[in-house]
């Protein structure tokens, strides 16, 4: 797969802080990629970096294969943007403010109702932008940035301001893009249920860095698998498994064995059990943990806890 | 460079800019009909033109520039509409170019309507005090050459306003400098120096000494114009963080 975006060694100083310290991320081809990252962990400056907002101080920003410093016009002709600031001017109707951007493109009028029957914003669009909700607001900038199909979306906290049922639809909408259009989605957020419930890959952003990135399905695949146990004596359990090739931990009065990478999780489950049963440790529950975003999240990008919890080898 | 320049036209719709632009050049308006009421005597059309564009050139077009480069400046720092206007795939003097023309055009038009609403306050005037309707020819030529010079004169206060709204996200910096320059213009009307002062420039072109016109027409013109075309170049390639 062919990288719709692509960045090398990219980094940002402002002043003495380093915002954004030599990342190397790559979005393929019809992906739909959730950036995530803590507020600060420096996503909204790769993007600016990445639709030419701001310079890098080192590396380079590819979109669609044109550099962005270099070529930040032809790169700009490649992306939609939807940004956290949405620049709607109030005085002006919904259609209004996308005919500006329409006129700006040198699209055709006939674009406007296309971008406002696919946001499902067609009724209201006649209603000046000062009485939007910001969901309604949120729908617009992203009719905005549909606007002449370009190959690329660069969305900033798309579903900011939406409803439940807002959400469901974005999320949907997002979903069936790239197989709708073709079109490869960069998704900033830092929802990661709805990033675990729309990308097809993700990069995670920590101080700075990019210290996870890949398809979502494989990392999941890849990350070793837990089983949770509730017992009647957590002491007496863990002495049992600690003679085990485990890593043993508690999170909320749960004891959580982890297992080796590729180890089978049945089998795994039953030896315990045996195990504990046989040493009298009265089980309660046992039962392998689903692997989310979440998981991958917190072991790549967790600050260090103000209580750490104990961890029982 | 024309749609460019059609988007910030359209961005005036039922805007403060707007209404701005209405406003200013009323007041002169309304100000010159209730004066003439209270006139004994007939005056001269030329009179009667010639107080308004004085009126104009010495307070209400620095004001007006004060507030018309403040209001279509927060027209984009307002929403944050830069990010979304700077990342789009055209160059970005362009977006700056229009808005500078923009802001020229209305106070060329606020002018023009200043002229237009005077010689109808005037006109209205004499319909409700016959005795009182001005005496001569209007010599609209000539207040139209007038006030074309007023507004060239103008150009390099025009630029420094335009390029103070534009690079501060706050108005206040903007205010400052239209409520100072405005303020200096005012109390020091007579100084020698005002000639090179650039709120000044435009009532000099109401002298009586050649030297003083020239100077403040060329000097407001010229340099304006320079400054005009740097203040664009340096907005559209500074980093807006």
């Amino acid at each position: 797969m062919s990288a719709a975006i692509e960045t090398r060694d990219l980094t940002r100083r402002f002043g003495r802080h380093l915002a954004v310290d030599r990342v190397s991320l790559s979005v393929p081809d019809r992906a739909v990629y959730g950036f995530l990252g803590r507020n600060g962990a420096g996503k909204t400056t790769t993007l600016k970096m990445l639709l030419g907002l701001l310079r890098p101080s080192a590396g380079t920003a590819r979109v669609s294969g044109l550099d962005v410093s270099r070529d930040r016009i032809g790169a700009a002709r490649k992306v939609g943007a939807l940004l956290e600031a949405h620049g709607f001017y109030g005085n002006l109707t919904g259609r209004e403010n996308l005919d500006l951007t329409r006129t700006l493109l040198g699209l055709p009028a006939s674009e406007i109702d296309r971008v406002l029957e696919v946001v499902e914003m067609t009724d209201n669009a006649r209603r000046r932008v000062s009485d939007f909700s910001l969901g309604m607001r949120q729908r617009l900038g992203l009719a905005r940035a549909l606007l002449g199909a370009p190959p690329v979306l660069v969305l900033d906290e798309p579903t900011n301001g939406l409803d439940p049922d807002g959400i469901a639809d974005m999320r949907r909408f997002l979903k069936a893009l790239p197989d709708r259009t073709g079109a490869t989605v960069l998704l900033s957020s830092h929802l990661l249920g709805e990033i675990e419930q729309t990308a097809s890959h993700i990069g995670i952003l920590h101080q700075g860095r990019l210290v996870l990135e890949g398809e979502l399905d494989r990392l999941k695949a890849e990350l070793a698998p837990e089983i949770a146990l509730r017992v009647d004596d957590p002491v007496r359990a863990s002495a049992v498994l600690r003679t085990r090739d485990l890593t043993l931990s508690e999170q909320g009065g749960e004891l959580i064995a982890r297992l080796r990478r590729g180890e089978d999780r049945d089998r795994a489950c039953a030896g315990l059990n045996r195990a504990l049963v046989e040493a009298g440790v009265a089980v309660f529950a046992l039962a392998p943990r689903a692997r989310s975003l979440e998981g991958i999240y917190r072991q790549v990008a967790s600050p260090a806890p103000a209580r750490p919890e104990p961890e029982i080898v | 460079m024309l749609a460019v320049l059609s988007v910030e036209v359209r961005k005036l719709n039922r805007s403060l800019a707007l209404l701005l632009a209405l406003a200013a050049p009323s007041l002169i308006g309304i100000f010159v009909f209730f004066n003439m009421l209270r006139g004994k005597a007939p005056m001269p059309w030329e009179m009667w033109l010639g107080s308004s564009t004085g009126i104009w050139a010495f307070f209400m077009l620095p004001m007006s520039v004060t507030a018309l480069t403040a209001l279509v400046a927060h027209m984009e720092h307002g929403p944050r509409a830069w990010d979304h206007l700077r990342s789009l795939p055209l160059p970005r003097w362009r977006l700056y170019a229009a808005k500078a023309i923009c802001v020229l055009a209305l106070v060329a038009a606020m002018s023009l309507l200043n002229l237009a609403l005077t010689y109808a306050a005037v006109s209205a005037a004499a319909a409700i005090k016959p005795a009182l309707a001005p005496t001569g020819d209007p010599a609209l030529v000539a207040s139209l050459t007038l006030l074309g010079k007023v507004w060239l004169a103008g150009l390099l206060m025009t630029a420094l306003q335009f390029w103070t709204a534009m690079r501060f996200a706050s108005f206040v910096p903007a205010l400052i400098l239209g409520i100072g320059g405005t303020f200096f213009a005012v109390v020091a009307t007579v100084a020698r120096a005002g000639v090179f002062f650039p709120w000044q420039m435009p009532v000099n072109m109401l002298a009586t000494e050649a030297w003083r016109v020239n100077t403040a027409l060329g000097l407001g013109g010229g340099l304006g114009l320079v400054v005009l075309i740097l203040a664009v170049a340096h907005l559209a390639h500074r980093e807006m963080l």
